[in-house]
């Protein structure tokens, strides 16, 4: 877990000084991972390892903007819908009206921020399982206005052809970099609300909501405010992914899309911001080097929810986290 | 349009629809009501069930009434597995549950693509024919399934208000900590809830299986009409899951084929959509 | 003398070595969905595919020029969706080198392989049934299109019926909301207006395999003619069935499938008199090599109908690029565009069509037969060769 306070403790012993509440360990794994990240394509040269590799970074935008929603205390199975919502504009704004890249991207982000702001006041008020059952219906209705309003959206065909947005977009290390660019952008608002005070507000709603409440805490504008930012953020990753594949159709946004972006976030750990990063390099770059093995895979990923959901609520993380506090705790000796 | 002959046919029609709905709900609310957990891996054993239905009476060739409990018994049997596995970890941890148990239906699907490919099969029927009365046309198949719902509702009526076992469960379900007071043994009756609901899940999905087709995914759509169904009828309540599956079949019926397949996806989903925000615990259940 | 027969020895052995030695390796892409609904036409699409290697292979190897060729197959999986397609797509150009790839299936798996191959000038030989496949500003110069679509059958088959059964009025299109169900339905509408039918149609989500209060609905419009067209085989034998048991008593067909023997495996006797198309005719004699090539191989299941059409298109290939005598791309799409006339065994001559259609000739009309089921048998009523629009 990230550690709040300013020290990393093992058995009560003040340790090593952590810089900003992370480990120096953190901070390395941090640079060691953000320099892989910005000479991939220069190591990997192949065009195909390129592309996959801009699918995983723009999948932890999906994943990361999920787990603001999570953190609340919700889990959405709708959030591909809202990706579409998004993509659906851009597009639209930019082949038929003509608008320029930038402002139909902005337009379309805003389209599905607009949309949760409208939905979230009604269905945020419902608990967690219903919550769940809400967000599963309104993601099929809305697909399915994607697949019947053919007129407008194409329809299960969808839309062919869509030239690249942004002359960044011609090559696969330039539509990387973009994509690079944009993860870290998203990720660091997420990282930014979680760690301020906002954060700690929704830690609080989470565990405990009606406490938080009379506490002060304005619930209902917190968990609204959040859904707002998370959709529109998703909308980045839905836009980006449409222009990567030059195709947008609704099979896309499926209720399979918003299960990938859940289990991507409790496979990493649903409780730390890396989590749905680490969730979303598995989810995604797995199935294409463990080609032929589809099947396996998917059993394996539900024995691995079923095993996170009953024993380790961390995910991954949580359970590195806690081997690695037994090991601390066994190599320190007895002292207690 | 609206003419008799036609009205009547969908009222036929939605009978027939409502029995299959009520069947494949009453396994997913029954687990909800005693255990308080979403089984989001009901699908899953609708199509252990189809799958066990298509070795009993599509292989072997039992008799059909053997071939439908014994493969539905097989089934809960099977399942046992998984309610010591797996379910236990999630009762009365209703958030918990819906995420793992998706997990759970995930590695039962894929785990069957990989022994029974993806392709679709027929179970025989068990009764070909038609029955017509006047301008009405009912497929016999049909009116075993209306036959056996009804059966199946009143076996289990009787087994929660005249058993032992069926008071202790509805005692559990009221509230789990008094009855375990009371000397009811939670786990056993946790596990025999488990294996009723099961049972009655396979039931449903072998007959879904013979109606439709068979594949891995074929429980997919069982799901979420369960789905639906409960939610309109209201979670853990068997009453409400057999006025939710007549509710949802007899307006998919009278939409379908009035105002199309489309208007009748729409507005289904919307009416449940509003039920969940006003009136969350369903029509006949209570709120929390 | 002596030396002479030295000389011819040398000679000997150097040719034999070379053209050894010179069997390069040629990889051809194959783009199907392994996993999920679609494997049946995946692996439909790898078996023939690899049929035709096998065959080029025991016959010494592919000459292309004064090399001879090695031809492997490399197939990978596109589990019928967009990003599958590209990613597969992907993959085969960049990392394995591919300049030939066969496949996909799916208008979505297509275009998003689409995206990929015309960029990179890679040869593609392809099934899905969008226009816009083949029909685009670029004028397609790399796609071509290897099997029959709606536009190429169904005109045809229409007229046929009209011809045979001139008293049907009115006809249902009952399909499914999915890519193929939305493009091939709007097709059907015209050809079928254009041969005076009065058309009914409705669309239903994907999934549902419920369809009486569909069927209730269409047989208070006074439909005579039921066309299962775009429907998957499941759902079209589950249509059929679901009517017969609703007491519909008109005419049942397909323009689209093939799916005969799925169908007659879930309605049985009430397929009685179901006409439909397919693809290829098992019982021809030409077929029966490739039937007992195929059950050597693959063993007794049943051989999907699209097999064939695979097989052929991999030999026209081949054989575009021994008369183009090279392995360059644009030489061989060349030498493809001109093999009207070749026939490699199964469907008669090669012929291109389409340029009224799609602006440009890439079109492979494939002959197709018109069968029905006549006590409890598939009979066929007539072969049908599409005209070149």
């Amino acid at each position: 877990m990230a550690n709040q306070n300013n020290v990393s403790s093992v058995a009560g012993h003040p340790t090593k000084v952590a810089l900003l509440g992370y480990s120096p360990w953190a901070w390395l794994g941090a640079i060691a991972a953000m320099s892989l990240l910005l000479v991939w394509p220069l190591v990997f040269s192949n065009k195909f390892y390129i592309t996959i590799g801009t699918m995983v970074v723009l999948s932890a935008i999906g994943a990361t903007s999920l787990n603001l929603i999570i953190r609340t205390g919700h889990v959405s199975l709708a959030h591909a819908a809202f990706m579409g919502v998004a993509a659906y504009t851009c597009v639209l704004l930019q082949l038929r009206l003509g608008a320029p890249f930038w402002l139909a991207m902005v337009a379309g982000c805003l389209a599905s921020g607009l949309l949760a702001l409208i939905l979230g006041p009604i269905v945020l008020r419902l608990t967690g399982k219903y919550f769940v059952l809400v967000t599963f219906l309104v993601g099929e209705i809305i697909r399915m206005i994607f697949v019947e309003w053919q007129s407008l959206t194409g329809g299960s065909n969808g839309i062919q052809n869509i030239p690249p947005g942004l002359d960044l977009m011609k090559t696969p290390t330039g539509f990387y970099y973009l994509a690079l660019g944009a993860a870290v952008l998203c990720v660091g608002i997420v990282w930014r609300i979680l760690s301020s005070e906002i954060g700690r507000a929704m830690d609080a709603v989470r565990e405990a909501e009606k406490l938080a409440a009379s506490g002060g805490v304005p619930v209902i504008q917190l968990k609204i405010m959040i859904f707002v930012i998370a959709c529109t953020l998703v909308g980045v990753y839905g836009i980006l992914q449409t222009y990567l594949v030059q195709y947008i159709d609704p099979s896309a946004f499926n209720m399979e899309a918003s299960l990938n972006l859940v289990v991507m976030n409790v496979l990493g750990g649903m409780y730390y911001l890396l989590g749905p990063v680490l969730g979303s390099t598995f989810l995604s770059a797995l199935p294409e080097l463990l080609r032929g093995y589809v099947e396996l895979q998917r059993v394996i990923f539900g024995v691995i929810l079923i095993v996170v959901m009953a024993a380790l609520p961390g995910g991954i993380i949580g359970a590195l986290g806690a081997l690695r506090r037994l090991y601390q705790q066994a190599t320190s000796g007895k002292t207690t | 349009m609206f003419t008799l002959p036609i009205l009547s046919q969908v009222l036929v029609n939605g009978l027939s629809l409502s029995a299959i709905y009520v069947l494949v709900a009453l396994g997913f609310t029954l687990l909800f009501g005693i255990m308080r957990v979403v089984n989001f891996a009901h699908g899953a054993f609708a199509m252990l069930g189809g799958y066990a239905l298509f070795y009993a009476y599509g292989s072997l060739k039992l008799p059909y009434p053997i071939a439908v409990l014994g493969s539905a018994l097989t089934v809960a049997s099977f399942g046992l597995i998984f309610e010591v596995l797996v379910y236990r970890w999630f009762y009365q941890k209703m958030f918990q549950s819906m995420i793992g148990l998706m997990g759970l239906n995930m590695a039962i699907v894929f785990t069957s693509v990989m022994i029974w490919d993806v392709n679709e099969r027929s179970i025989p029927a068990a009764a070909s024919g038609i029955l017509t009365v006047g301008e009405l046309t009912i497929p016999l198949d049909r009116l075993v399934i209306m036959g056996i719902t009804i059966v199946v509702l009143i076996m289990f009526w009787f087994f929660v208000t005249k058993t032992r076992h069926g008071l202790a469960m509805r005692a559990a379900s009221q509230d789990v900590e008094i009855a375990a007071a009371q000397g009811i043994n939670t786990t056993v009756i946790y596990r025999l809830a488990f294996f009723v609901a099961i049972f009655m899940t396979a039931l449903a999905g072998g007959l879904y299986a013979q109606t439709y087709a068979l594949s891995p995914f074929v429980g997919e759509r069982p799901l979420m009409v369960a789905f639906i169904v409960v939610i309109l009828g209201g979670m853990g309540s068997i009453p409400g899951a057999a006025l939710g599956g007549v509710l949802l079949g007899m307006g998919e019926s009278f939409l379908s084929t009035f105002y199309g397949a489309a208007v009748s996806s729409f507005v289904s989903f919307g009416v449940v959509v509003t039920l969940l925000i006003f009136r969350p615990w369903g029509l006949l259940g209570k709120p929390e | 003398m002596l030396n002479k027969l030295k000389a011819l020895a040398c000679m000997a052995a150097v040719a034999l070595s070379s053209g050894v030695m010179a069997q390069e390796e040629l990889k051809i892409g194959g783009i199907g969905s392994l996993s999920g609904g679609g494997t049946a036409w995946g692996i439909a699409l790898q078996r023939g595919v690899q049929m035709a290697v096998d065959e080029v292979n025991a016959a010494g190897g592919l000459k292309v020029g004064d090399k001879t060729y090695k031809p492997r197959l490399v197939m990978f999986d596109d589990q019928y969706t967009a990003a599958g397609g590209r990613l597969a797509a992907d993959r085969l150009i960049n990392v394995e080198q591919t300049k030939f790839i066969i496949g996909p299936i799916g208008s979505p798996s297509v275009l998003g392989a689409v995206a990929v191959t015309s960029p990179a000038s890679v040869l593609l030989l392809s099934n899905g049934f969008a226009p816009s496949i083949l029909k685009n500003e670029a004028k397609s110069p790399y796609n071509f299109r290897a099997m029959n679509s709606t536009v190429e059958f169904g005109p045809a088959m229409v007229k046929w019926y009209r011809e045979n059964f001139p008293t049907i009025k009115k006809v249902a299109l009952i399909a499914p909301n999915d890519a193929v169900g939305q493009a091939v339905v709007p097709q059907l509408e015209q050809y079928y207006r254009d041969n005076g039918f009065e058309v009914w149609k409705e669309l239903y989500d994907r999934g549902s395999k419920e369809f009486t209060p569909l069927i209730t609905r269409m047989m208070a419009q006074g439909v005579d003619l039921l066309d299962l067209n775009s429907n998957a085989p499941g759902e079209a034998g589950l249509l059929l069935k679901q009517a017969r048991q609703a007491g519909y008593k008109g005419k049942i067909w397909q323009v689209g499938g093939p799916s005969v023997d799925e169908i007659m495996g879930i309605a049985g006797p009430l397929a009685e008199g179901f006409i439909s198309l397919n693809v290829f005719d098992f019982s021809m004699p030409e077929s029966q090599k490739f039937v007992a090539t195929y059950r050597a191989k693959y063993g007794d299941g049943v051989i999907n109908a699209q097999a064939p059409g695979w097989y052929n298109a991999a030999l026209n290939m081949f054989e575009a690029m021994r008369r183009a005598g090279s392995t360059d791309v644009t030489k061989v799409r060349d030498a493809l565009q001109k093999l009207d006339g070749y026939d490699a065994g199964l469907f008669g001559p090669v012929k291109w069509g389409g340029m009224g259609d799609y602006g440009v000739d890439h079109q492979l009309l494939l002959r197709f037969w018109i069968v029905e089921v006549k006590d409890g048998k598939i009979i066929t009523r007539a072969a049908i060769s599409p005209e070149k629009r």
